[in-house]
């Protein structure tokens, strides 16, 4: 067996579901004609439905923020409050901050560049530069809250969200921090969804009405997931999993390795955490079905997660949550190019 | 498993133990440094850095039309090879194949290939624990050095025009990554981390995380960034540039200067580096992290968040301020940080029987933002080796501050069993390596 490492008590999510605390509950869902950029013709994508975050949290001053840091401050003042943490009780130079993302703050580093292309390089607008960075969110989360303990925003290509929650138990795991604000999410933006486009990468569901054809492309979307990680059995507290173990690499011996991880346990469920590339969902599920089992509940790939791409990972994780019993241990599986993957081990409760 | 401070490294106490028994009852836990890789404005390679800076020679210099209508004083790298070919030949089993988009390489991305082939030129890369290894690097700039303004105007039509869409691709740090893990053919974990200019040392303050956590035999840790465009045009914007050459810790600085390049390290564990009868360059006794939680832009002015991560990293490293020969500061050279800096230093090393000794060598060759940490962390690492304690070139009039002896001058000579190396950031990121001397390993290196 292998033992729980952390515990996630809190969750909060801004998505195309809207902003939430705790689980989302089941709905269908469709993708929205894209309105905030010019289209030759109907695009259609998974959309974050615009709200003021003050409305949310009030106090937020979001103006001169990329909606990403804006959908941080969000997401972690839901997950907090999920948990019932009172941060003014709390040791915050003890409080990790761990952001994973794809792109990160899309959005104002593409208005830099427009700023360069109105103005020329010697004359751009600061506004954008600092906010632009991929850290922003991460550190507005830090600066809203009063978070001093460690800070980190990371990327990997796949499994930038599995990324997150990894580096964030190891934290925990070391005693670098008592607490972590595990963040994973991503904007779509014109660039962003016109490189897709351009690579071939969207399903027929992006241009028409017709259900998505499955292993044809995805659908982007956009959001964010915050959860709070606590060390496991720390407080009497209501937890929605433990996190056990968890594993990505670039290639190797897969099964062998994820195997390994699993030290014996053997997961009745695994969630397909597809990364967005046209042949993810299906390797995934084919890799599923071989770690699993004959036996094993299988979450195949949700659509509004997988068109987070790398950053999806947590958004698959909340849905599956959101839609079955919790009981037994889930395997997070996720799979990037031709032989990578990404495991999470967890135990629901 | 059970949570809590890290499991002390070794029972003794560490003052007046000689260099080799600082160290280590278990040496699965004890992280060492086995091979480090550099380009830099000085060339690719320890020796060419060591050689430029111990010699006091500046890489800055005037650069007119940096980009059009703009002139400055920048480091670059003047010799980057291109490698097309992954090294290891089973490298190709990880390269994706269609080739509408297939790799392109940033600057960003081929710096860090040349410096990780550094890091390894002593290795055996078909080795079977070698092709475990995982990859951790940084990049602030990433394939933004591939983009450029047209892009805004019009994605789609940007990304049909010279190989667009895979310069495009290059544009996340994970590229960067990706990019020295498909070079080497390593297949472990990869992770990039974009934390503005501490990003490199936390780098390599997570792939420790990651070794003891046991996810892979060796971790290659470090950062790379490429000058360009992007970059300068935005620090010019925020005018913290200085047109001169930069002037950290000095009373009359005015801003920083930007520069470019990469360095990684091979990381391992002892018990790894002992069982394959490696040389080991340095061990990282400690390292921290923090937050000011203060400004997105501005370090907190008190330094409270960075003295707060040196004091962590001394309890990991189970040492007190007094075991520190020598600091490698973040030393930009901007009025704010440089103040802030300085008071952190005051907190951290309050008490301390006698001042600092502290230099900042970015004004060798500038700013390297993502790449910073790691570089500093290599000439950090070249000190304590060396025993060589570099000053701060054209510091003349330093800021006051009572417990820092600002290195200046000439090159200093002594032995150095422990040196911290402190990097911080955009965002309030702090970072905060120490190394010490080895005693272990003679094996070929």
């Amino acid at each position: 067996m292998t033992p729980n490492l952390a515990s996630i008590t809190g969750i909060g999510s801004v998505s195309p579901y809207g902003p939430l605390a705790g689980l989302i509950p089941p709905c269908e869902f469709e993708p929205k004609a894209i309105t905030a950029w010019p289209t030759a013709g109907l695009r259609r994508a998974f959309l974050v439905k615009p709200f003021r975050p003050s409305d949310v949290v009030p106090g937020l001053k979001t103006r001169r923020l990329d909606r990403l840091s804006a959908w941080a401050l969000v997401a972690s003042s839901l997950a907090i409050q999920d948990a019932g943490i009172d941060l003014s009780q709390v040791d915050r130079s003890r409080v990790a901050v761990v952001f994973g993302t794809g792109f990160g703050c899309a959005e104002l580093t593409e208005a830099f560049y427009q700023s360069a292309a109105v103005n020329g390089w010697s004359g751009t607008d600061p506004s954008p530069f600092p906010e632009g960075l991929a850290n922003a969110p991460a550190s507005h989360v830090a600066l809203w809250h009063g978070l001093r303990g460690p800070n980190i925003t990371v990327g990997a290509m796949g499994f930038a969200g599995e990324s997150a929650l990894i580096q964030a138990a190891s934290l925990l795991r070391h005693g670098q921090a008592d607490l972590a604000i595990v963040l994973a999410g991503d904007t779509l933006t014109r660039a962003v969804y016109e490189w897709y486009e351009s690579a071939d990468l969207l399903s027929p569901a992006c241009y028409n009405a017709k259900p998505l054809p499955e292993g044809a492309g995805f659908v982007p979307s956009e959001g964010i997931v915050a959860l709070v990680l606590e060390p496991a059995g720390r407080r009497d507290m209501r937890s929605y999993a433990h996190f056990s173990a968890g594993r990505c690499a670039a290639g190797g011996k897969t099964v062998e390795s994820i195997q390994h991880m699993l030290n014996g346990s053997v997961p009745s469920l695994t969630i397909c955490a597809g990364n967005g590339a046209p042949c993810a969902p299906s390797s995934t599920g084919i890799l599923a079905r071989e770690i699993s089992g004959p036996g094993a509940a299988i979450v195949e790939v949700r659509a509004v997660a997988a068109g987070l791409a790398d950053a999806g990972a947590l958004l698959h994780l909340i849905l599956a949550l959101s839609s079955r019993p919790r009981s037994g241990q889930a395997l997070l599986l996720g799979t990037s190019g031709d032989s990578g993957f990404a495991a999470l081990l967890l135990e629901l409760a | 498993m059970t949570f809590g401070r890290l499991t002390p490294v070794t029972d003794l106490p560490v003052t007046d133990l000689p260099v080799t028994d600082l160290l280590v009852t278990d040496s699965r836990k004890t992280i060492v440094v086995t091979g480090v890789g550099v380009i830099s404005p000085y060339g690719i390679g320890l020796d060419c850095l060591q050689a430029g800076m111990l010699s006091g020679k500046s890489c800055l210099a005037h650069t007119k039309d940096v980009y059009p209508g703009f002139a400055g004083t920048i480091a670059q790298v003047c010799e980057l090879p291109v490698y097309e070919l992954p090294l290891s030949a089973n490298g190709a089993d990880c390269k994706g194949a269609d080739p509408r988009y297939s790799r392109q390489y940033s600057r960003s991305d081929r710096l860090a290939m040349v410096a990780a082939r550094d890091a390894v030129s002593n290795f055996d890369c078909e080795n079977v624990t070698f092709r475990e290894s995982g990859v951790f690097m940084a990049s602030t700039v990433a394939g933004l050095s591939e983009i450029d303004p047209a892009i805004a105007e019009d994605p789609a039509a940007w990304y049909r025009r010279d190989d667009g869409l895979a310069r495009a691709a290059s544009y996340p740090p994970a590229h960067v990554a990706d990019a020295v893990g498909e070079h080497l053919g390593v297949h472990g974990p990869r992770c990039a981390v974009s934390a503005a200019c501490a990003s490199s040392a936390m780098a390599i303050a997570l792939a420790a995380n990651m070794l003891l956590d046991g996810v892979a035999p060796m971790m290659l840790a470090g950062g790379s960034d490429a000058l360009c465009p992007f970059t300068l045009s935005g620090f010019n914007s925020l005018q913290a540039l200085d047109p001169e050459p930069c002037r950290p810790f000095d009373q009359n600085r005015k801003g920083l200067n930007l520069g470019e390049g990469a360095a990684v390290l091979v990381l391992e564990t002892l018990a790894g580096a002992q069982s394959r009868n490696a040389e080991v360059l340095a061990v990282l006794r400690g390292w921290a992290m923090t937050n000011d939680a203060f400004h997105t832009t501005a370090p907190q002015q008190q330094g409270n968040g960075l003295a707060d991560c040196m004091r962590l990293a001394m309890e990991m490293a189970e040492v007190s301020g007094d075991e520190i020969g020598y600091v490698n500061a973040h030393g930009t050279g901007t009025p704010l940080n440089d103040i802030a800096e300085a008071n952190a230093y005051d907190a951290a090393f309050s008490g301390r029987s006698h001042p600092v000794p502290v230099s900042s060598t970015k004004s060798y060759f500038g700013h390297c933002l993502g790449a910073a940490g790691a570089l500093e962390a290599v000439i950090t690492i070249m000190a304590v080796r060396r025993g060589a304690l570099l000053p701060t070139l054209r510091l003349t009039d330093p800021i006051e501050s009572p417990s820092v002896n600002w290195l200046r001058g000439g090159v200093r000579h002594q032995p150095l069993p422990l040196a911290m190396s402190v990097s911080a950031g955009f965002g309030g990121s702090n970072t905060a390596l120490i190394f010490g001397k080895s005693g272990f390993g003679s094996g070929p290196s």
